[in-house]
């Protein structure tokens, strides 16, 4: 593809009416996360911008990213990999294989030098010069940075990419962490989610190609529009909590009536994601609303937090922080009263000393 | 002819803590007991008999109120503390860790604490509770960061979102914070049955108003303390 062309160029190709390129913008500009005043932004780069080409890389993970961002409802995913960004490389999506395929990875990355967006899936795996992950006969560390050199911006899909993934769960074998320290300082959007939701995927590779910049982000560089507010505050099962209503197992009453989960270890108070809002399958469910407590999918170092059913962790036999802390409780008191009994003992047999010595 | 309950003893009288440290001490004092209940309740809360959320006089919303409010008053309670740690040198017994004879006084005080010893010397504030107040004020400062790093993430763009989100990315993931800040609590406690037996016991063992000097600033002490100076 010589010319590249725009989004409004491809609908015309394809004989669509500028009605539906509208109604696609008006669609794309809420997708974004944007108000309505940004609409005539929002058509004016779709009619000008040409067309961003993608170069999309996996390392260390199972590219369930991947199954998520193929059932983007809106946009649908079809529509995001055919016409509105030009996919020149995906390891999953791509039909090519073989030397001629990892040769044309090479071409793009020269051809569109400093133009390219870059969306990586997957950690990198650290440990023993990285051998545990390899691609192209290469480490996946080795494409990484190769790929990373002339990209006009990163996008990290996943947990993995984001932070390592559960493969960086204690002990972690592989030494898999996020993409983060191996771009060369190339600021990086992460979208995290195990996996990301679907439209979360496709609304911002679109916003990084609409508009050549990255999307608003936090200060762990996740985009604000999607990451900006926890679960809890955006679930529909809040006011149970505020109320006091929970779940105590999974088969009480309270489940079945659909009370908060919190007591079942719902990690949504610690959660930025749109599940809440957005959620999952054009809107149809989440986790929480099918009766599974939220495990923090999108957080970094989740896989840890065991477990995932319950508020604290649990120390075997011991029981978890409050049974232990009553334990050390009680003992310090029984201690404290010994010390006292031993306290008086030791001063009434001093006193006793001198007593004696005056005697005398 | 004597009383022989009177005995006449020659003591003097210490100034050492101001009104501002007294007031924050009884504060503070106060409000960990309601954080730490109203904590746990946070932590395990109780389950509310009701069917609708509309019948509840929201039980785990005023817990938590009552909680962040309790925060609040703690946090504000903090100026006093500072406001007499810069106009009173009584409101300033660091450990004195910068000083060699700060550890043979630790020594020594232990190992009388410990019955190895009879008695130890005399101190307006002993080496041992100066290293464990200093510590309290960590455990404190440890709450009142992830406290507030937990608080105001609500909003993370907010100016306390700004000010204390990176407590969260520090200590690795936000759910890290609720577990450090419950454990810290547990210490406070073992801190707080510490400290209210040690206190009780000095009063008992010495007689040296160790507890009403949290109430009047002054300790009146049978011997000269050695720390007398740092009150100049």
């Amino acid at each position: 593809m010589e010319k590249r062309e725009s989004l409004w160029e491809a609908y015309l190709r394809r004989g669509f009416s500028r009605r539906s390129f509208l109604k696609g913008c008006v669609a794309l500009t809420s997708l974004m996360g944007f108000s309505t005043d940004m609409f005539s932004k929002v058509v004016e780069a779709a009619e000008n911008k040409p067309l961003p080409v993608v170069i999309w890389i996996h390392g260390h993970e199972c590219t369930g990213c991947d199954e998520s961002f193929i059932r983007s409802g809106a946009p649908l995913a079809s529509d995001v990999v055919l016409s509105s960004i030009a996919l020149e490389y995906d390891h999953l999506l791509s039909a090519a294989c073989g030397a001629p395929f990892e040769a044309h990875l090479d071409e793009t990355i020269a051809k569109y030098n400093g133009q390219y967006i870059l969306c990586v899936e997957g950690a990198i795996a650290t440990k023993d010069s990285g051998v545990y992950c390899m691609s192209g006969g290469h480490t996946f560390t080795h494409l990484l940075e190769k790929a990373a050199k002339g990209a006009a911006a990163i996008i990290a899909y996943g947990s993995c990419s984001a932070y390592g993934g559960i493969q960086a769960a204690k002990p972690n074998p592989t030494g898999s962490a996020g993409i983060e320290r191996f771009v060369g300082g190339k600021p990086v959007v992460k979208v995290p989610g195990c996996p990301p939701i679907p439209e979360v995927m496709t609304g911002v590779v679109m916003h990084v190609a609409l508009f050549g910049t990255i999307p608003p982000v936090d200060g762990d560089g996740r985009p604000k529009q999607f990451y900006g507010n926890r679960i809890h505050d955006t679930c529909y099962r809040r006011p149970f909590f505020d109320a006091g209503m929970f779940a105590e197992t999974f088969d009480d009453a309270g489940a079945k009536a659909g009370w908060c989960l919190y007591k079942l270890g719902c990690r949504g108070p610690e959660t930025y994601n749109s599940c809440g809002n957005l959620r999952w399958w054009q809107g149809m469910s989440y986790p929480i609303q099918s009766g599974a407590p939220c495990i923090g999918c999108s957080n970094s170092n989740f896989w840890d937090e065991d477990p995932f059913t319950a508020r604290l962790p649990q120390y075997g036999k011991l029981g978890d922080a409050d049974k232990i802390g009553v334990g050390l409780g009680v003992l310090t008191a029984a201690g404290v009263v010994g010390h006292a009994v031993a306290s008086i003992v030791q001063r009434n047999s001093r006193e006793n000393l001198i007593d004696d010595e005056h005697h005398d | 002819m004597a009383i022989k309950s009177v005995k006449e003893v020659k003591r003097k009288e210490f100034y050492i803590f101001s009104p501002f440290l007294r007031i924050f001490h009884w504060i503070m004092a106060s409000q960990i007991v309601i954080l730490f209940a109203t904590g746990l309740l946070i932590t395990k809360p109780m389950n509310v008999a009701i069917t609708e959320p509309v019948f509840s006089i929201t039980s785990m919303d005023l817990v938590r109120d009552i909680h962040f409010t309790s925060a609040f008053i703690l946090c504000a309670s903090l100026i006093l503390r500072i406001y007499g740690f810069i106009i009173n040198k009584g409101d300033r017994l660091f450990p004195r860790v910068w000083e060699g004879h700060f550890y043979e006084e630790t020594v020594d005080v232990a190992l009388h604490y410990m019955l190895i010893r009879p008695h130890h010397a005399s101190f307006l504030r002993n080496p041992l509770a100066r290293g464990s107040y200093a510590a309290l004020y960590v455990l404190l400062a440890i709450e009142i960061l992830t406290g507030f790093a937990m608080y105001f993430m609500t909003n993370p763009s907010s100016t306390g979102g700004m000010l204390f989100g990176w407590v969260n990315v520090l200590v690795g993931s936000e759910m890290m914070s609720h577990y450090i800040h419950h454990y810290v609590a547990w210490f406070i406690i073992l801190f707080a049955i510490g400290h209210l037996y040690m206190v009780i016991r000095a009063e008992f063992m010495e007689g040296e108003s160790e507890i009403s000097s949290m109430f009047s600033g002054k300790k009146i002490l049978a011997h000269n303390p050695k720390d007398a100076n740092e009150l100049d």
